[in-house]
């Protein structure tokens, strides 16, 4: 326990220093074309950039703002959510879901296997595969913590590709609507995508099995089937929605969605690095198990 | 930062370079009718990942000429002290090289890599995706400075057009990342000027102008040819590295279906695990 804890507060450090990092300096604003809807589309409620393929235009640099699963989870040996304002926690009940926005936290309803299942995971909280840096899968990729790590799209007239800062992690999605690959298993999974008049639906599936949904140990196994909904509901805000589905684990569809909102043209992505096994103790105190002394 | 006469004296000596060789492919546009289309997966098909200044067949890596083309010897022009680090480093190249422990490869080794790249891009957007390690750059348009303190894997980019030509400006990045296997180096102060430039329908030439006065002589220059990949249906796939229960680390992604079966997350399903 005490290494876990220690874990959590590396984490903390990571996040401080990346959200310092994130102040500084950005690129210039870029060229965007407005274009008009092919006749026949219907008129969204705004006016809304385009592609010359008619497709509403997703790029740019977004950050998550509110919602989402379960965030920050400080597990202990009872499972109850310190972070959540548990038990002798201290944590203010941020990044559970609810907050802001307006988005109910997704409902989960396990068979009582994997509900039996989820509630030892609880007490490991630690095998969590992203405290391992393993990739987060989906829907976690995009459902970090809320206005922490952004993500850049960047899209063209055969695909959407989500470049995730957090755990550098990259999908590069077709819009052609094409199968599944065969004997294909991988943590993020297989994104094929489509559009959906202004919306780009992508169905995500061939997951590897090993992704937790979040801190708080719900989880998904290999037969983890997403459908995804991006909608630009206006030039500075998508509408991401999300159903998970996994007939050996819930018994009926999750359901989530949250916002993810455009960072302003002065900001860039910065680089994460996570590894496993990775030591950084001379940056750590003593206190915290590390090497250097703590300053009096 | 350095100052603004040896950076034009490097662009100056790139410039020349690039000058000396016939630039008459002129490849397709984007939509906005301006900007050349680099889309694609690319890669390189000889094996400077090894050796940058070539090597001698080795089991199961074909023999490679140096791609070091600056000087003309092919050889990086260490400074002596800096020369005894390689040595260091190539002894010890089957357990320090970066790359077996997953990290990101850092540039320019992330574009020789013996696995495919996919250049994303639109105008106005330039990003690289590279398979090893999902690590990418996202390529920021000239204009600001570099970070300053920061020691990335991918280092920070800064990009502009020379007509048909990106150049590209790296900074910012770490000296725990070699230039190939047999342990070339660099230290933080290096800095790198990037040209990419399509010669031929399926033909992206790469030239990288490596400045470091803690470790070399003298700036050099690296150039290689990455090739488009043509196979139908040809994507990047997940790439995951990490540690195994000995602490041994693979690229384990993606997932054998029959590692899958074993794996202790599948295990709660049977009845008898329990």
């Amino acid at each position: 326990m005490k290494t876990f804890l220690q874990i959590v507060r590396a984490c903390a450090v990571v996040l401080v220093s990346t959200m310092l990092w994130a102040i500084v300096s950005g690129r210039s604003p870029r060229l965007l074309v407005a274009q008009v809807a092919p006749a026949g589309r219907t008129a969204p409620a705004a006016a809304v950039l385009r592609l010359p393929d008619g497709h509403p235009d997703l790029q740019g640099l977004w950050m998550k703002s509110a919602g989402g699963f379960q965030g920050l989870f400080i597990g202990s040996l009872d499972g109850t959510n310190l972070a959540a304002g548990g038990r002798g926690g201290r944590g203010d009940g941020r990044g559970t879901g609810g907050g802001p926005g307006g988005f109910a936290p997704p409902a989960y309803e396990y068979t009582p296997q994997a509900e039996a299942e989820k509630k030892d995971r609880v007490r490991r909280g630690y095998e969590d595969p992203e405290a391992h840096c393993h990739l987060p899968g989906v829907p976690r990729a995009l459902d970090q913590p809320a206005g922490l790590y952004p993500v850049q799209i960047i899209q063209d007239e055969k695909y959407v590709a989500l470049l995730h800062e957090a755990m550098h992690d990259v999908r590069i999605i077709p819009t052609d609507n094409s199968p599944h690959p065969k004997n294909y298993w991988a943590w993020d999974g297989d994104s094929r995508g489509r559009w959906e008049g202004d919306t780009l639906v992508v169905d995500v599936s061939n997951f590897n099995g090993r992704t937790w949904l979040d801190m708080a140990a719900n989880f998904v196994d290999e037969n983890e089937h997403v459908l995804e909904r991006f909608t630009l509901v206006d030039a500075g805000t998508i509408l991401y929605e999300a159903t998970v589905t996994d007939p050996t684990v819930f018994i009926k569809p999750v359901q989530m969605r949250f916002t993810l909102k455009r960072v302003p043209p002065e900001q860039q992505m910065l680089e994460y690095s996570c590894l496993e096994g990775e030591r950084s103790l001379q940056h750590y105190t003593d206190e915290d198990g590390g090497k250097k002394r703590r300053e009096k | 930062m350095m100052a603004a006469g040896l950076l034009a004296m490097l662009a100056a000596a790139a410039a020349d370079q690039t000058a000396s060789r016939p630039a008459s492919f002129s490849p397709g546009r984007l939509w906005d009718g301006k900007t050349p289309d680099f889309r694609g997966i690319w890669q390189v098909r000889d094996t400077p990942f090894a050796n940058i200044e070539g090597h001698a067949a080795e089991k199961g890596i074909a023999a490679s000429k140096s791609i070091v083309v600056d000087p003309p010897d092919g050889k990086i022009p260490y400074k002596p002290e800096s020369l005894a680090k390689r040595q260091v480093n190539s002894r010890a190249r089957a357990t320090a090289d970066p790359s077996l422990k997953c990290y990101q490869a850092g540039v320019p080794r992330a574009t020789y890599l013996p696995t495919p790249l996919q250049i994303l891009q639109s105008p106005g957007n330039f990003a690289i995706v590279y398979q090893e390690n999902h690590a990418f750059r996202v390529f920021q348009p000239e204009g600001r400075p570099h970070f300053d303190n920061a020691d990335w894997w991918m280092g920070d980019t800064r990009y502009r057009w020379e007509g048909e030509t990106l150049v590209a400006d790296v900074a910012s990045l770490t000296d725990e990342s070699w230039l190939d296997g047999a342990g070339n180096f660099h230290s933080t102060e290096v800095h790198i000027v990037e040209r990419y430039r399509i010669i031929g329908v399926d033909s992206l030439e790469y030239e990288a102008r490596i400045e470091d006065p803690v470790v070399y002589s003298r700036a050099w220059t690296l150039r290689t040819i990455l090739h488009r990949v043509k196979q139908p249906g040809a994507r990047i796939v997940e790439d995951e590295c990490l540690e195994d229960t000995n602490g041994v680390r693979h690229h384990v992604s993606p997932s054998d279906p029959r590692n899958l079966l074993r794996s202790d997350y599948s295990r709660w399903k049977t009845p008898a695990a329990r």
